[in-house]
């Protein structure tokens, strides 16, 4: 059975005039990893702060794992992973020493023992007793995932998590991801990198506090459209067809006059580039 | 929650453990200015101030202001650097963060407050019996600690190291003037005299006084005990996420 991790309707919070939530409502189910796509300034980073209880709405309601985010937070919080935007690590401090620190928040058996599983899960056993200053941006980022893993969390959340990492290592912090997610692992990842919400089960894009779709990258990208400009006696004609495969031989016809064409495809940054730049749409 | 606040305090104590430099400059700078002060009253003829009565007021001001301005940047650097809302998320509440780092800087506290008394005793000759040397090593380590709490509650109100400075005049300047350190509270006006309990070296001041001569009060003692509790209280309810 299908039940919903969060919970959240009606969400409000302005800072001054700055509207950074404009009545939310989305629900996320567990185990999916849920995409917050959006420009800087979108509301992703207000949103994942209600649900993590750091930050009070003005108004609406927010459930997470069952809980209110922030009148329970002591109940939600040893569920609940939370990877910052910024490292927010003790630079003078092992990897090691950081991640048992954040560990003894919460009552753990075997700590050592966990520490060494989820030190070797984010590959970091060989540098794990090096101070953090030492260490490159990816490394930072694996410390800083491997404090939210910890105490095995049912849900994470992952502020911008690939911010400054090179593909490579984007695309191991992924396969993390999903390793996390057949664990049965709930994940909330906010991202401005449009490839990344392709990783995603749904993504609700984002903007100045709204939403403006949520739904699969596949829906997402049904939305798009093709375009297809021909060259024909020195013209140039541009149609936008649905579907190609239909349409494209009667655009064609039997004409040997056609010197070119040219095909361009929505990508899921299209889509996402349009709904953001047309408005609120009803998601 | 114990174990929480042991957690936060071995950490500070490993970062400590790896500034040395900041740990030495704790110990060392006290020490010179003690020394300063010891060079002043040697060579002026005819001291304006009684040294017995007024030197270790003010070598429990040093300490005072040395742990005070310590720790009024350390939770504002936690914020500055996001592990701040990090332990939170984790599961810190307000009380093991502050409990943590109480007990952590204590220890420096405790050292600094015995070398200045070592010092003080052995520059200005002042002799002290065992009694007396204990009961002025109580007075300057709790003022140590009241000063730690009184550092971390400043640091709740500033966002970052820079909002920090303006904060220090605003506790140290009343301790040197609203204490009676320097001259007696009882000269102060009538509006000024009551600012003189805002101020925990007036506590202290007092109850130093009364150990080292006829002056002072040693009741100021629970004073001094309970503004700690007081400061300490604001501080865990005034640590926002």
């Amino acid at each position: 059975m299908i039940t919903n991790a969060i919970q959240v309707t009606g969400l409000h919070k302005a800072y001054g005039h700055i509207k950074a939530l404009d009545g939310i409502d989305v629900t996320v189910q567990e185990g999916e990893i849920f995409g917050l796509l959006g420009a800087n300034g979108a509301g992703k980073s207000t949103l994942i702060n209600v649900l993590i209880g750091t930050l009070a709405s003005d108004s609406g309601s927010a459930e997470v794992l069952g809980f209110d985010p922030r009148k329970q937070r002591r109940q939600l919080r040893p569920q609940v992973g939370y990877m910052p935007q910024h490292q927010a690590l003790y630079e003078d401090l092992s990897a090691r020493d950081n991640i048992r620190f954040f560990a003894r928040a919460q009552p753990i058996d075997n700590l050592e023992q966990r520490l060494d599983e989820v030190i070797e899960f984010m590959g970091l056993t060989d540098r794990q007793h090096d101070p953090v200053y030492g260490y490159s941006g990816g490394m930072e980022q694996r410390v800083s995932l491997a404090c939210a893993l910890v105490h095995k969390p049912r849900l994470l959340f992952l502020d911008e998590p690939s911010t400054g990492v090179d593909p490579k290592l984007r695309e191991s912090l992924w396969g993390h991801f999903r390793e996390l997610v057949k664990q049965g692992v709930t994940i909330v990842v906010s991202t401005h990198q449009m490839d990344e919400a392709l990783h995603c089960d749904r993504v609700c894009v984002m903007r100045n506090g709204e939403i403006l779709a949520c739904d699969s990258p596949r829906d997402l990208l049904a939305r798009g459209k093709v375009e297809v400009t021909i060259w024909k006696d020195g013209q140039a004609q541009t149609q936008t067809v649905t579907n190609y495969a239909k349409e494209l031989p009667q655009l064609l016809g039997v004409d040997s006059a056609i010197s070119k064409i040219e095909i361009h495809e929505d990508t899921l940054e299209d889509v996402v580039l349009r709904l953001i730049n047309k408005g609120k749409h009803h998601a | 929650m114990l174990n929480q606040t042991s957690a936060v305090t071995v950490r500070v104590l490993k970062q400590l453990s790896h500034d040395r430099r900041f740990v030495g400059l704790s110990l060392i700078v006290p020490v010179f200015v003690i020394y300063l002060l010891w060079i002043f009253f040697d060579a002026v003829e005819r001291p304006f101030f009684n040294v017995e009565t007024f030197v270790p007021p003010v070598a429990a001001f040093i300490v005072h202001f040395l742990t005070y301005v310590l720790c009024a940047i350390v939770l504002v650097r936690e914020r500055s650097t996001h592990t701040l809302v990090r332990m939170f998320v984790s599961g810190y509440d307000r009380v093991s963060i502050i409990g943590g780092y109480l007990v952590a800087y204590s220890l420096l506290a405790t050292l600094q407050s015995l070398i200045v008394l070592v010092m003080l005793n052995s520059l200005f000759e002042l002799n002290y019996d065992m009694g007396t040397f204990v009961s002025m090593f109580v007075v300057i380590w709790l003022l140590a600690i009241i000063s730690i709490a009184l550092g971390i509650f400043v640091s709740n109100f500033a966002r970052n190291e820079g909002q920090v400075f303006p904060f220090i005049p605003l506790v140290i300047m009343p301790s040197i003037f609203f204490s009676g350190m320097i001259m007696s509270v009882d000269l102060l006006p009538n509006w000024a005299a009551p600012l003189s309990y805002l101020t925990p070296m007036f506590y202290a001041n007092e109850v130093i006084q009364s150990i080292i001569s006829t002056g002072g009060n040693s009741m100021f003692m629970v004073g001094l005990i309970a503004y700690g509790g007081v400061i300490l209280v604001l501080a865990i309810f005034t640590l926002r996420e």
